[in-house]
């Protein structure tokens, strides 16, 4: 593997996801395990993208669906729904997204700006566009979406 | 030493707390008029120990004041003084500014030179307040202690035999359990230590002591008095000792002078020194420590010069003409100075245990006024990094306990709790089983069962500390207030083993500080009054407590004025709270614990300004606890604060919701009950209410307070009735499901607080449940964030 100077998080390996009919990458690094859908408890009041939270051996653990939260997809839950359980900062989240296809590598030069539209996601969010074999994938900061003030994940600062 | 000093510093910071702490609990406890001699020399202990360790650190500031402490100390455990009130109280200021300087070392604002100073002062004035103490000579008392001789003999590794300082400290460990006579003194070509210990220690005692730095078997112990030498022996009695007005900080102690002055008294004292002419021992490099049967002797050849003198009462000797007048006249027995010395008939054997409590008992003890020799800071130096043996006594309970931090024992308590939720689960899942065919294993299951919960148990207990912890502090918070409100004060702790979690004892202590303060102020009356009641003029201030059930009980119990019952309702009435004459006395003293009611007329620093109850209610109900008050008019008041064991876990009855399961915390569950239809009142609006026994409790649905499908039919559902802050509350749940203990799981720790739930759980199918807060719910349910969101709060 070839390391890129730069050191950056934009480049190395990605974990690839579909939502939908777009393709993701998020870094590898923060992904902790691959699990499958188990049933949540759901937490009153809480946006309708968390599911609710499960217990994770012993820890418990807030699951989000990137479907819901992105309008992607179909949000069903049977055995081949796909949880990505991170690890943001010192936070474990899972993710329920419709199926993790791939481990990608990508330097930062295989990274081209993302255009202002044209994705679901917020551009905030997004490192850049990734081609792999012709598909393009999105690839995602994820640390900056989870903790972001939309996710309502972290106790807002204020209020 | 190049060594980084700093890793040290928070084991300094701890054993000096604790060594403040136990100082002050030590002070507290001292009988002005007739103190024990005990107590006198452990508080010294701790003072020099402080000394000790803030000089090692570089801490010059805490040695400065701990320096002048300990000299007044020294004059009044060697009843030169007789203790007065005030030096009690000089002594607990000396201890506050110690604490303030510690707390400025680890970080916190600097501690108030003036205060410092002023300290000093007033510790200075008292030592010298009555200076002149004529030196009684007594007889000296030898102190029967099966103490022997032992002869050691070992080489030693260059890495310490070449290192002067490592040897002294080496020796001065010896020194600590041992009156030592160095014959050969190892050096870099000669590593080869040979010393005669006087001590009560057996011989693996002492090869244990070694054993950091050499093996057992490199050590050669033998019987000393077979082997004696005219000069091998020290006597230690309590009562030899030499008198001197000053002495030098330099003591000489390390110099390698050649030639000694022929008068001793002279500016080097040559106690250590190397003297020519001696070739087959040298002096040792060793001083001890004050309490130990140390030996110094001025090692000369001229025939008188002989002296030995004990450590304790060391000083540098102004003449030899006195030492013989004072030191030797002490030994009625001995037909002259030189018979002591050697193997001379007459000479004794002066010995000392080891033990110096037993000795520093000893009455006899003639007082010496000048500094001990270990004032030096040299000594403090050569001991640098050894831990004083001022510890004998605690040395026992060190060697059974371990510092741990907390974050291990909290990683295991949390370990052992996915131990119990694991075998819940496995419980669970065997009880599908045919009991028959599955017989071993589900016996083994029980097995496991049992043997968790006896773990969880030991683990949790790690984290349990004796309420004393708390209420240690108190004795002195009593008497500086009672001082202050010129009141007399007596203070009885009952149940101080009494254990509880260490999370919530740090929380329980400002309560419960609080309550002690209103007790002394507004509880117990001045002296005059009380006598004026027919009481006795010192009042008693009782902290207890005791466990109950799964719940732990400490209570507040002073035996003052009492609450004042038509006070707190016309102070009520002023306030426009909602009151009437007819209430009964508990609701009254509910009163108090609103926010801001205070029927202090004057408002003290101590008290009086109205916060205060209210704060301690809300902490207590934030550790899961609850506070009553008992009161009778003339007799006294009693708080009993009711808490949890633990926060870790929690006993908790889980309800069915909508499909979900919550746990409602026992300790606010006052009953459940099936409400008849007729109960349910509605109110303007949409608000509910249910009529229970005479009283109406606002109906809280928890299906619409977490927008869940519940159970729409009230005749279908449960209602759980709770005590909330303000009153009582009527959960509606759809089911009981039972009562569980459940380990407290944190929901912020990944995602965030959630209104309502304070926090959550694993159920023994592996799912979560969450922890209501029942205040929260019932607020939530009334000011409505379901579906009754319009009705108005």
């Amino acid at each position: 593997m070839e390391h890129n100077e730069s050191g950056t998080s934009n480049s190395g390996e990605f974990l690839t996801f579909t939502l939908g009919a777009e393709e993701y990458g998020i870094d590898i690094l923060k992904v902790q395990e691959i699990r499958g859908y188990d049933a949540v408890t759901r937490i009153a009041n809480a946006p309708a993208f968390i599911k609710g939270v499960i217990n994770l051996r012993g820890v418990i653990v807030p699951i989000i669906d990137l479907r819901i939260k992105f309008r992607l997809g179909e949000p069903t839950y049977d055995q081949f729904t796909v949880v990505i359980i991170l690890n943001i900062g010192k936070r474990v989240m899972g993710a329920v997204v419709d199926g993790v296809s791939d481990v990608i590598q990508l330097s930062s030069d295989d990274l081209h700006p993302s255009p202002e539209f044209g994705s679901i996601l917020d551009t905030r969010y997004i490192l850049g566009l990734g081609t792999v074999e012709n598909r393009m994938i999105i690839v995602m900061d994820i640390e900056k979406l989870m903790t972001s003030q939309e996710m309502s994940l972290v106790e807002a600062a204020a209020a | 030493m190049s060594i980084d000093m700093s890793q040290f510093y928070q084991v300094f910071f701890d054993e000096t707390s604790e060594h403040l702490a136990s100082m002050e609990a030590l002070l507290l406890d001292l009988d002005v008029d007739n103190p024990s001699l005990e107590d006198l020399n452990a508080i010294f202990r701790a003072a020099h120990s402080i000394k000790g360790g803030s000089g090692t650190f570089g801490f010059t500031d805490m040695t400065g004041v701990t320096h002048v402490l300990e000299s007044l100390l020294d004059r009044l455990r060697k009843e030169e003084l007789p203790l007065r009130a005030e030096m009690v109280d000089a002594f607990l200021a000396a201890g506050d500014t110690l604490r303030a300087q510690l707390e400025h070392h680890q970080g916190g604002p600097e501690a108030d030179a003036g205060e410092v100073e002023e300290i000093c002062a007033r510790l200075n004035q008292l030592a010298a307040g009555n200076a002149v103490a004529a030196p009684t000579p007594a007889p000296a008392v030898a102190v029967a202690a099966p103490v022997r001789r032992a002869r050691m003999e070992c080489d030693l590794p260059t890495a310490i035999a070449d290192d002067p300082v490592k040897l002294a400290n080496l020796l001065d460990g010896l020194a600590e359990i041992a009156a030592l006579d160095v014959q050969l003194r190892p050096d870099a070509s000669n590593p080869h230590l040979s010393l005669v210990l006087t001590t009560q220690k057996r011989d693996d005692e002492l090869q244990e002591l070694m054993s950091f730095y050499l093996e057992p078997d490199e050590i050669t112990l033998s019987d000393a008095d077979a082997v004696q030498e005219v000069y091998g022996f020290f006597d230690d009695a309590p009562g030899l000792e030499a008198v001197v007005p000053e002495i030098d900080d330099s003591f000489g102690f390390f110099e390698d002078v050649p030639g000694l002055p022929a008068a001793p008294g002279e500016a080097s004292y040559g106690f250590f020194e190397d003297v020519p002419g001696l070739p087959a021992w040298t002096a040792p490099d060793v001083i001890t420590d004050e309490e130990e049967a140390g030996v110094y002797g001025l090692y000369e050849d001229a025939p008188g010069k002989r002296e030995h003198l004990t450590n304790r009462n060391i000083a540098p000797c102004d003449s030899p003409a006195a030492i013989e007048g004072q030191g030797y006249g002490i030994f009625v027995d001995a037909p002259g100075g030189l018979g002591l010395f050697d193997n001379a008939p007459g000479s004794q054997q002066f010995t000392r245990t080891s033990t110096p409590a037993a000795t520093e008992k000893d009455p006899t003890q003639p007082p010496t006024p000048g500094r001990r020799l270990s004032d030096g800071p040299a000594v403090e130096t050569a001991k640098a990094g050894r831990r004083d043996n001022d510890r004998t006594v605690s040395a026992a309970n060190a060697e059974t306990s371990i510092r741990v931090s907390v974050e291990k024992v909290d990683q295991l308590i949390n370990l052992v709790g996915e131990l119990v939720i694991t075998q819940a689960m496995l419980a669970e899942a065997a009880s599908y089983l045919d009991p028959i065919q599955a017989e071993k294993l589900l016996a083994g299951i029980e097995l496991l069962a049992r043997n968790t919960r006896d773990m969880q148990e030991s683990v949790m207990s790690i984290r349990m500390l004796p309420m004393s912890m708390v209420f240690s502090r108190f004795p002195r918070v009593v008497r500086d207030l009672a001082g202050k409100l010129s009141k007399q004060v007596e203070m009885k702790t009952i149940g101080e083993n009494t254990e509880l979690d260490k999370g919530l004892i740090e929380k329980i202590s400002d309560p419960l500080t609080h309550l002690v303060r209103n007790s002394l102020d507004h509880g117990i009356e001045t002296p005059e009054k009380r006598v004026a009641a027919g009481k006795s003029p010192k009042g008693t201030l009782t902290l207890k407590a005791s466990h109950q059930g799964g719940n732990i009980v400490i209570e507040v119990i002073d035996d003052g004025a009492g609450l004042n019952r038509a006070r707190i309702l016309s102070k009520a009435k002023e306030r426009g709270l909602p009151v009437h004459d007819a209430m009964s006395d508990h609701d009254v003293w509910q009163l108090i614990f609103a926010p801001g009611f205070s029927t202090a007329d004057v408002v003290t620093d101590v008290s009086g300004r109205g916060v205060g109850m209210d704060v301690v209610k809300r902490n207590i109900e934030g550790m899961g606890g609850r506070v009553e008050l008992e009161s009778s008019t003339g007799h006294g008041t009693r708080t009993v604060i009711r808490l949890p064991l633990t926060l870790a876990i929690l006993d908790g009855m889980s309800v069915g919701v909508g499909g979900e399961t919550f746990i409602v915390p026992i300790t606010s569950v006052v009953e459940s009950l099936q409400p008849s239809l007729d109960a349910i009142r509605t109110l303007a609006g949409d608000s509910r209410m249910v009529h229970i026994r005479g009283e109406y409790l606002p109906f809280v649905s928890l299906a619409d307070a977490f927008n869940l499908p519940g159970v729409e039919d009230v005749t279908r559902g449960i209602i759980v009735v709770v005590e909330v802050e303000d009153g009582k509350a009527a959960l509606f749940v759809d089911e009981l499901l039972g009562q569980h203990q459940v380990v407290i799981k944190s929901l912020e720790e990944n995602y965030r607080r959630v209104p309502g739930v304070s926090g959550a759980t694993i159920m023994g199918d592996g799912r979560v449940a969450l922890i209501l807060d029942v205040t929260a719910v019932a607020r939530m349910g009334l000011t409505g964030s379901g579906s009754h969101a319009e009705r108005a709060a």
